[in-house]
């Protein structure tokens, strides 16, 4: 959901819990026979530090079940699953709950250091003519608030927003603004295809939210995806982070939004005595770094590794989700795979990891018209993924994206014939 | 209070010895603690007479023992003191003299302890530590000694509830309470009988220091050897200017009588009573004052009200058994539950199951309905939140542990479900056959009907054993009552653990018959049609609301058919006609309202017109023609008015004792005072008859019954002859209550 919208007074704990609990119903799975509850978030609310153990809690997870919380930026929802995997693989769990949450609209407004610094000054003073001199010592300038989001998105290694980093990659592979404008598009139809069909629907549950008003009612689909979005409509917007000839702006990028998805990951033997269906089984994942200036291309290298990992070719792979931080991030990756010299250059290998066919590449639209609220897109691309490999017909299922910060991040997901 | 006795009114059971109730330690040299454990009172102490019998010779004791410096008075443990006064006692007391002869025993213990105490001269520092309930007589023990300690825990709960059982605090508290916290404070605790949470009383001045129950011995004894000073909160000057003010006691005195009067009725003696003392207080000696304690019990503890009360206290302590297993247990704790329909009952239901603990899982077809269950959910929490009435904490989990769906999914670990979906049979079973695929082999499967048969809704499912009633009352916050249905399958367990449900959520079950209407609503039909018949005669509505309220209902008839809808009301006496014949037969008067679209406060119209809650009146001259008989002109008295409704409700009341609707006149009462609001201060509707006298009563009924406008209509006569129990009870002399 878009953020400062329908769940504008949502809290992390209580979305996290509420996706959570509904898993719990659904897969009729007791609480207790859980190992592990590990939950992906960017931002936990100020008050909920631990908000993996807040939100397990709170969906009726049983006391003596540990919870963590995990972060790796956009790839947070990712990496709880990642963590389960591991608990899995070491042995130490059999069936863990990996949630992926984020309230992008929670976040907060900072007083600035100065003003901090006010206030200090005035908790210390004792006496009254103290206390007058400590608040003699105000100034308007501390009323101007340090913006979470904005230095949230802010690379603190090489000082860019995210959408600059997408700028240095649309100049290094010349994209230019109507491709970028046309691929956003592109995902709007695609989203609203999958709408309309009821394949959104199948990963989605209503929820009402905190704070409702009077009008509004339970929310049971995304508000991002535009039914009449046009080349025109976006061709109007101006380039949002660099002004006059820029390409990226808040149409051909991911909105600031809010959501939650939660996984239950096991082994198979326990699924079974559980009596759950698996949707698809984890083959291998990899994370990989590269240029913080040039986060976007993450996915390539992430892929590129867990491809070796597995042994498995990009030929093999049917059906794969790209997170679309950015048309134009996306379109860079697209043409980093196919190309035999950022191959040689960058992954160390002799040809290119092959062309990505764009009929198997976000077939359900993505975070452009879908929203990216970074905590939870990691989870929410592995279950689009596992559902679409049933519906492309094929074994092999790709879920990738970039991670500010110079990282990408890579599952790849098979089949299970039942 | 108190729970039941575990013993006491056995005369096979040997009286406890002798100083058995109460030990003396000394855990260190100049100490006594005095700790109530009395044996026979296994669960929580009373002070009982052969309590207060051990407590005057253990002080007897104390003051002889020339090493002493200090005295702790305790329970056995940190949060068990004890219960107050023996309830059972106050009960039976039928001559005034008696009464008064206890309350002055009590008053002379409590000042001998209060006379132990350096600041009145005596040899030691005296101590209360308490918590746990500390209600009525156990707090005036409390307020005997110097400094009270109380144990900080959410167990906690402290104060004077006396008045809520038609007395007052007779050992000390009406004087000893506003010398200690004023008495503006003493006067609000006293007459609202609010029991108050450890830190309430604090910073009311109530006890002096909190500490956590496992150090409370030994703050006691700090406190006792002079080890830890007390710092008790003075009144200082505002004793002198507030307290002792005749000019502020009279202001606080006519504003709470006003107040009083308004909330009560007038029908209630106990709180004028103790609010004329209470604010004489601290102008009048102790000893002057406790004589007037005296009195006012001797007066108020052998009237009908305070009667009244402590039967329906004691009924609802038994009531709180009903939730054990046939072989004595306490019935499992219920984790996970259903309800399916979000109407107005089944969110009521879901979000009190919500906010009670259980994991609730609501399912209606209709999206919409979703939405409103959740958000009257969220805003009644959220009221509470802000009001503090639940702890942000818990506000958060009331809120999660509502979970919403259309979908059949989710019921697998559902424990129980409650259905309150369309009343229909054929819905019904839909929703019960669905279900018993869905959720485990042993769930309970209840029904909230109000006019179906829970026997039939049983049939063709698999195990109906499981098959139950449970009937709540709207608003399902609000009202206290729910009416456990047993059905001719419904097996005895199936019957406790609902039951059981039924008091986690904070209501009162009465295990009922499956009959047309269960108890409540079968014998307010009559009443309701009742009134409606007097309407038809041309009786105005609002006069016969008032007289009725008069009586001591929460709301005239009127009123409350507009509250429920028309339409609701018209279905109810449909299937009670249908179930009952002749005798229900439906009044005429509902069709042209129904017919008009006016339904009662929903459609803004019914028998009266409501604008933003408020009630209005409508034209006389739009009501008459669609409801009163043409040149209906009524001749009924006041008490003809009372008597017609009331007793149309008495006699319908007999015949569900006859046919065993309930166990006992006792639960019949309860239920109509917690189902109906039927008036406390009678002691509901059973005992009413009683008290007035059967005699009076049935001949009153077979006057109506052989009355023009009765006898002239079709079942007039069959509804008001005698309920055949009644009038072979009025023959002999005897009462509902003793056969």
């Amino acid at each position: 959901m878009r953020a400062g919208g329908a769940y504008a007074r949502e809290d992390a704990a209580h979305l996290g819990a509420r996706i959570t609990r509904e898993l719990l119903a659904r897969t009729e799975l007791e609480p207790g026979a859980v190992d592990e509850v590990i939950v992906g978030c960017v931002g936990p609310p100020h008050d909920q530090a631990n908000v993996g153990r807040v939100l397990a809690l709170r969906a009726g997870v049983p006391r003596n079940v540990p919870a963590y919380t995990v972060g790796r930026n956009c790839a947070s929802g990712m990496q709880a699953a990642a963590s389960a995997y591991d608990s899995i693989v070491s042995g130490r769990a059999e069936a863990c709950l990996a949630v992926g949450v984020e309230v992008m609209s929670g976040y907060p407004l900072v007083f600035n250091r100065k003003a901090t610094d006010f206030f200090g000054g005035l908790m210390r003073a004792r006496s009254v003519p103290a206390k007058l001199a400590a608040f003699a010592r105000f100034r308007p300038s501390m009323l101007a608030p340090r913006i979470a989001i904005t230095e949230g998105l802010t690379d603190p290694t090489v000082g860019l927003i995210m959408g600059k980093t997408a700028e240095v990659l649309a100049r290094d592979f010349s994209i230019d603004r109507e491709t970028a404008d046309r691929y956003a598009l592109q995902s709007h139809e695609r989203a609203r295809a999958a709408r309309d069909s009821g394949r959104l629907g199948r990963e989605l549950v209503p929820h009402f939210p905190l704070g409702a008003t009077k009008k509004q009612g339970s929310v049971a689909s995304d508000d991002g995806i535009r039914d009449d979005q046009s080349l025109e409509r976006l061709a109007k917007l101006k380039p949002y982070f660099e002004r006059p000839d820029g390409v990226v702006t808040v149409g051909n990028a991911c909105g600031i939004s809010d959501g939650a998805t939660a996984l239950v990951i096991a082994t198979e033997e326990r699924a079974r005595d559980l009596g759950l269906t698996p949707l698809a089984a984890i083959r291998g994942y990899d994370w990989a770094g590269c240029d913080p200036a040039r986060m976007g291309l993450g996915p390539v290298y992430s892929t590129a590794k867990v491809l070796e990992r597995t042994g498995c070719a990009l030929s093999d792979i049917g059906a794969i989700e790209i997170n679309e931080a950015f048309a134009v991030q996306v379109l860079a990756c697209l043409e980093a795979f196919g190309s035999d010299e950022f191959a040689k250059k960058h992954l160390g290998r002799e040809g290119a990891l092959g062309e990505l066919d764009p009929e198997r590449v976000n077939v359900n639209g993505g975070a452009i018209a879908l929203g990216h609220p970074v905590g939870a897109t990691g989870a929410r691309l592995l279950l689009t993924t596992a559902h679409q490999l049933a519906e492309a017909d094929c074994e092999l299922g790709l879920a990738t994206l970039c991670i500010g910060g110079g990282q990408g991040g890579a599952f790849l997901l098979e089949r299970i014939s039942s | 209070m108190t729970d039941e006795h575990e013993s006491g009114g056995d005369p096979a059971e040997p009286a406890p010895a002798e100083r058995s109730s109460i030990r003396i330690e000394h855990p260190e040299p100049g100490l006594a603690v005095l700790v109530l454990d009395p044996p026979h009172r296994p669960s929580l102490a009373v002070l009982d007479l052969v309590l207060m019998r051990d407590l005057e010779a253990a002080l007897e004791e104390v003051a002889t023992d020339g090493q002493l410096k200090g005295l702790v008075i305790t329970g056995r443990a940190p949060l068990s003191f004890a219960g107050g006064a023996d309830v059972e006692a106050i009960g039976s007391i039928t001559e005034p003299e008696r009464a008064r002869e206890l309350v002055r025993m009590g008053q002379a213990i409590f000042s001998r302890l209060e006379g132990l105490a350096k600041g009145q001269g005596g040899p030691l520092r005296t101590v209360a530590a308490v918590g746990g309930p500390v209600p009525g007589g156990a707090f005036e023990l409390a307020l005997a000694c110097e400094t009270i300690v109380v144990a900080d825990s959410d167990k906690t709960r402290i104060g004077l509830p006396e008045v809520k059982l038609g007395i007052l605090p007779g050992w000390g508290g009406t004087h000893r309470l506003p010398r200690r916290i004023g008495v503006p404070a003493a006067t609000s605790a006293i007459l609202t009988g609010r029991l108050f949470r450890a830190r309430a009383a604090k910073k009311l001045g109530m006890v002096d220091r909190l500490t956590q129950p496992e150090y409370l011995l030994r703050v006691a004894s700090d406190l006792a050897l002079g080890r830890e000073k007390p710092r008790r909160k003075e009144r200082g000057w505002r004793a002198l200017v507030v307290d002792k003010n005749p000019l502020v006691a009279a202001v606080v005195e006519s504003s709470a009588r006003k107040k009083v009067l308004k909330e009560t009725g007038g029908h209630y003696p106990a709180p004028l009573k103790a609010l004329e003392l209470v604010v004489r207080a601290p102008r009048v000696p102790l000893r002057e004052g406790f004589e007037k304690e005296a009195q006012a019990i001797g007066e108020l503890a052998t009237g009908e009200v305070c009667k009244s009360l402590v039967g329906l206290f004691q009924l609802s302590e038994q009531a709180k058994k009903l939730g054990k297993l046939p072989d004595g247990s306490d019935a499992p704790r219920i984790g996970r539950a259903a309800v399916i329909g979000g109407g107005v009952m089944g969110a009521g239901i879901a979000s009190v199951m919500a906010e009670k603990g259980l994991q609730t899982r609501l399912r209606d077809l209709d999206p919409a309905a979703l939405d409103n269950a959740l958000r009257a959910h969220y805003s009644g929490i959220e009221k509470k939140r802000k009001r503090r009435r639940l702890a942000p904490h818990l506000a958060d989990a009331a809120i999660d542990r509502l979970e919403f769906t259309t979908e059949p999914v989710g019921f697998g670990r559902c424990e129980i479900v409650v259905e309150a979906v369309a009343e229909t049979l054929p819905v019904k079973r839909a929703v019960f056959g669905e279900l018993a695929g869905l959720m485990p082999e042993d769930a309970i499967l209840a029904t909230n009907t109000s006019s179906l048969s829970v026997t039939e809704i049983a049939e063709g499912l698999p195990r109906p054993e499981r098959v139950v009633g449970m009937h709540f009352f709207n608003p399902v916050p609000k009202m206290p009552l729910v009416e456990v249905v047993r059905g001719a399958a419904t097996s005895d367990e199936v019957v406790a653990r609902t039951a059981a449900l039924a008091l986690r959520l904070g209501k009162t079950p009465v295990v009922v018959k499956d009959v047309a209407g269960f108890l409540v609503n079968r014998v307010l039909g009559p009443y309701l049609d009742e009134a409606l018949r007097m309407l038809e005669e041309g009786a105005d509505p609002a006069h016969v609301d008032r007289l009725l309220v008069g009586f001591g209902m929460p709301m005239g008839p009127f009123e409350l058919l507009d509250e429920v809808g028309l339409d609701i009301a018209a279905h109810a006496a449909d299937s009670l006609e249908a179930a009952y014949g002749e005798r229900m037969k439906k009044s005429d008067a509902l069709a042209p309202l129904l017919e008009a679209g006016m339904l009662g406060k929903k459609t803004e119209r019914g028998i009266y017109t409501w604008e933003a809650g408020k009630r209005g009146r409508l034209e006389r001259g739009e009501l008459n023609p669609l409801v009163a008989r043409p040149n209906a002109s009524t001749s009924l008295s006041d008490a003809e008015v009372v008597d017609r409704a009331v007793l149309a409700m008495v006699n319908e009341g007999a015949r569900c004792l006859e046919e065993g609707v309930v166990r006992s006149a006792g639960e019949a009462d309860l239920a109509t005072v917690f189902g109906t609001g039927f008036a406390p201060f009678r002691g509901g509707l059973i005992r009413y008859a009683d008290t007035r006298g059967l005699e009076d009563v049935a001949r009153r009924l077979q006057y109506f019954a052989s009355s023009a406008p009765i006898a002239g209509r079709p079942g007039g006569t069959a509804k008001f002859t005698p309920a055949p129990l009644l009038a072979r009870l009025a023959e002999e002399k005897g009462r509902f209550h003793e056969s």
